[in-house]
């Protein structure tokens, strides 16, 4: 086994080489939002006597007044202190509105990913065990069709059919329902804040608000992950070893789980983190179908309105992000299988 | 202060009465709670602030008062705003002297911030200097009724405030009456104020200090507003609804199915299309008012080529298929502003009305060759994604008529941000676009969306007739010459053609049918304070 303090040491190393690639993805962004067309300050000085004097109140506000070089200068010292800018959208510093919804996002996107891999690793399991059977057929198809439906339409259509038709789901809006008392923010993760709380009203309330949008996602993303751990088990299980395993008499159980499955997991592994940040990132359609509050929604609302602040802070987010999960299934590797140690 | 066993068993007994009060006055809310679902959001709570949505415009108009405020009024089977009856909010009377120039305002004497601190004339100085003085929204709005510098307001005594135009303005009453103008609690706003910012607007934007029907409880941008009444209002009868929720639901869908199971009370901003079908269904009630100070209209770009071209816009606009694209676009969920039969001078001075505009294919031939186009030209038609759902079939059905004259039209379809800005820069030759004007009166509309350089001058029409008109109507007190005026601004745009009028929308708001009172208002949001349940 590693031991911890190697590990921690050489996840800081891993951590500080991805500071050039962060840098790299600030700047980009920065310029991206100011060559695309459209002056955030004429669109939200929208009042009904908007004249010139209010766009250029506005302009100075956000300051884009200044030229480009010292605008990123001003930004860059901003981030060094922590600081994102101010979101014209909602009113607040981007760095509050993340905070306040980036738990939303993760919430959604941890439970959805739960459920994804607790179908699909068995799902593949079945399906790479007897490959080409009616099982295999039956759950190619299944994933075929959760790939193919986008999530807004399977969205609605759990909408249409949970509450609209059949009324036992809570209506699709937001974390928690409107009228229960919401627990105190400890984590902002509603199911754990709840739960520390020992509300169990409150932690019924928002599972059930959440159960929809999650089953919405993990349908999305079962097809990429029961495939890759059929392919992989596929092959896992023609090896020496699982042969010479089934020869030894030990049981089928522990032939296919212990050591087919084990070894199987390295691939499962890369494409989980891969469809992890994609769900985080991607799921702007699953919260704007259920008015999640989530970043990924926060997101797009600013990038219509050429909201320079809240997009340049989301992109930012993602990518660390994005560093924090290639960093973990780097680790979760080392865990499957010993042979391989981050480096 | 010692604390005995006594007191905590007492302080102990009083806490757990009043949560258990708490709990049995929260179950029998629901009835006494009204949720409105909208697809936008409330940015701030300082409707002055730069950029504040429409939204927040709503929720300040039911946490702040004004001095005074419009009335209401029967239209059909709903009310609408009435902007010709004043009446006292916070002012318990007004005295307009006799040569129109001066407004005494009374103040209500028991009236109360939400801290409790009274209503004084000193609050609402404050208030009206903040509003000619700080760079907000709201001096650019106040100053088209003549309020531009602090000295015009003057406190008389405690409870009584003077303020003075220097012509008689006719708008200059109206103009206190609109959202903007907010009486703010000054003792909590100043201790707020930092030098950089003396009208606290940083702190406001986040915070209320005001003495309106209901508190913000709960304010979280882009997700809800929750607000409470204020049971010691003093601006008017108490309204029925104790909490409002006003919740940002994005999916249209959804905001119909929540208030067509009853799980929401009220929404301003369904799809037009969903709605037939939802009243056929039953299960809710349809209040649609055509929204009378607005108007949609096809303008053109009349200071290049080759929109600066009158026969070529007449041309345009005797072949527009109004009828059908009223149809089409709109399922005629509006009132039209087409199709008039008077000819020279209009019938009466309100604007918008119908103007005499026809398709007449024949005639735009004719015109098009008078206008030096006999073989056609080509042009740009631009509208922003946001009204896409209206704009795109007018599009479609305007390149088809157009292309029969030989007009070949591209449509440009742009987001929201893109088109403002090109708008702004006059680079749009031929466009579509909805006004609204809170103050509907004729010089209004016309100071407003035909003279000046400014965005709302979508045909940047600069007509040396109308300019001249506009100034003077504005301070005409003759009821009889202001009508002459008006009318005469009317005929010139008929003939002249700088933008073609097509309709004013309606504004369908869709509720449970227990909920009654909504008044469509000149802000286009919801003042709760008229609504009730039955």
């Amino acid at each position: 086994m590693v031991g911890v303090a190697p590990l921690a040491r050489r996840a800081g190393r891993r951590l500080l080489s991805s500071l050039p690639a962060l840098f790299g993805v600030v700047i980009f962004t920065f310029l991206l939002m100011r060559v695309l067309p459209g002056d955030p300050a004429v669109f939200f000085a929208s009042g009904p006597n908007a004249g010139q004097a209010e766009i250029e109140e506005i302009r100075r506000q956000m300051g884009l007044d200044k030229p480009i070089p010292e605008q990123l200068v001003r930004y860059l010292w901003d981030i060094g202190h922590g600081k994102l800018g101010r979101s014209m959208g909602t009113g607040q510093p981007v760095v509050t509105d993340l905070a306040n919804r980036l738990p939303a996002s993760l919430e959604l996107t941890f439970t959805a990913l739960l459920l994804a891999l607790s179908l699909a690793l068995p799902l593949g399991i079945i399906a790479a065990l007897r490959p080409n059977s009616a099982v295999d057929h039956a759950v190619r198809l299944l994933c075929t069709l959760g790939v193919c439906v986008p999530t807004f339409v399977s969205g609605l259509l759990f909408i249409y059919a949970f509450y609209y038709l059949l009324g036992i789901a809570p209506d699709p809006t937001g974390r928690i329902d409107i009228f229960a008392s919401q627990p105190p923010n400890v984590t902002g993760f509603l199911l754990i804040d709840s739960a520390l709380a020992g509300d169990w009203e409150a932690w019924w309330a928002a599972a059930s608000q959440l159960i929809l949008p999650a089953c919405t996602m993990a349908l999305f993303v079962l097809a990429p992950l029961a495939r890759m751990t059929r392919a992989s088990m596929l092959a896992v299980m023609t090896s020496d070893f699982i042969r010479t395993g089934d020869a030894l008499g030990l049981s089928r159980r522990r032939v296919v789980l212990v050591y087919g499955l084990r070894n199987a997991l390295l691939p499962v592994i890369t494409i989980m983190g891969i469809v992890f940040s994609t769900m985080l990132g991607a799921n702007v359609l699953v919260e704007k179908v259920f008015s999640w509050p989530g970043v990924a929604s926060y997101a797009l609302d600013a990038l219509l309105a050429s909201d320079y602040a809240p997009v340049q802070g989301f992109v930012l987010l993602m990518a660390g992000i994005f560093v924090l999960v290639n960093l973990t299934v780097d680790i979760l590797y080392g865990l499957a299988d010993p042979r391989i140690s981050i480096e | 202060m010692q604390l005995t066993r006594r007191d905590l068993f007492v302080g102990g007994a009083t806490l757990a009465t009043a949560a258990s009060f708490g709990t049995s006055a929260e179950a029998q809310t629901r009835a006494e709670t009204l949720r409105q679902v909208t697809g936008n959001s409330v940015n701030t709570l300082d409707p002055t602030m730069p950029g504040s949505t429409r939204e927040a415009f709503g929720i300040s108009v039911n946490v702040y008062d004004r001095l005074v405020s419009f009335g209401r009024k029967r239209s059909g089977s709903g009310w609408i705003f009435d902007p010709d009856t004043i009446t006292g909010e916070l002012a318990e009377r007004v005295v307009t002297s006799a040569d129109g120039m001066t407004f005494t305002f009374h103040l209500k004497r028991d009236a109360r911030f939400h801290d409790g601190t009274p209503v004084t004339a000193e609050d609402v100085k404050w208030s009206l200097d903040r509003h000619v003085s700080a760079r907000s929204l709201a001096s650019a709005q106040v100053q088209t009724g003549g309020w531009t510098r602090p000295d015009q307001f003057k406190i008389i005594d405690e409870y009584t405030v003077e303020a003075k135009v220097e012509r008689p303005d006719r708008l200059a009453l109206p103009n206190l009456c609109t959202l903007y103008c907010i009486v703010i609690n000054s003792k909590l706003a100043k201790r707020h104020a930092t030098a950089d910012d003396p009208w606290a607007q940083e702190w406001m934007k986040t915070n209320t200090a005001g003495s309106g029907a209901y508190t913000v409880e709960t304010f979280r941008p882009g997700e809800q507003v929750i607000l409470r009444r204020n049971d010691a209002w003093k601006g008017g009868p108490l309204p029925f609804f104790r909490r409002v929720i006003c919740q940002t639901i994005p999916e249209a869908a959804t905001r119909a199915s929540l208030i067509e199971r009853g799980d929401a009370d009220l929404s301003i901003d369904l799809q037009a299309s969903d709605i037939p079908t939802l009243v056929n269904r039953g299960r809710v009630k349809l209040v649609s008012t055509p929204q009378f100070n607005a108007f949609t209209m096809v303008a053109f770009n009349t200071r290049v080529a080759p929109f600066d071209n009158l026969k070529l816009r007449q041309a345009i606009a005797a072949a527009m298929p109004y009828q059908d694209i009223f149809k089409a676009a709109l399922f005629e969920r509006g009132a039209e502003l087409f199709g008039a039969s008077w000819q020279g001078t209009p019938p009466e001075s309100k604007f918008p009305q119908p103007l005499p505009l026809r398709t007449d294919i024949a005639r735009a031939r004719a015109l098009l060759a008078e206008a030096g186009y006999p073989n056609g030209l080509d042009t740009t038609f631009s509208f922003n994604v946001g009204s896409a759902t209206v704009s795109e079939p007018m599009a479609a059905l305007l390149k088809e008529s157009l292309g029969r004259i030989g007009i070949r039209v591209e449509i440009q379809k742009l987001p929201d941000a893109q088109i403002s800005t090109l708008i702004t820069e006059k680079k749009v030759p031929f466009l579509t676009e909805t006004s609204i004007a809170w103050l509907p009166s004729t010089d209004y509309f016309f100071r407003n969306f035909f003279t000046g350089d400014q965005r709302w001058n979508y045909s940047s029409w600069n007509n040396a007739e109308i300019n001249a008109l506009t100034a003077q109507a504005r301070y005409e007190q003759n009821a009889a010459e202001y009508d002459r005026l008006c009318k005469r601004m009317i005929s010139i745009l008929a003939e002249e053609v700088p933008v073609i009028m097509l309709w004013q929308p309606n504004q369908d708001a869709v509720m449970p049918p227990t909920v009654d009172g909504y008044t469509y208002q000149y802000h286009r949001q919801v003042d709760y304070r008229d609504l009730r349940r039955a």
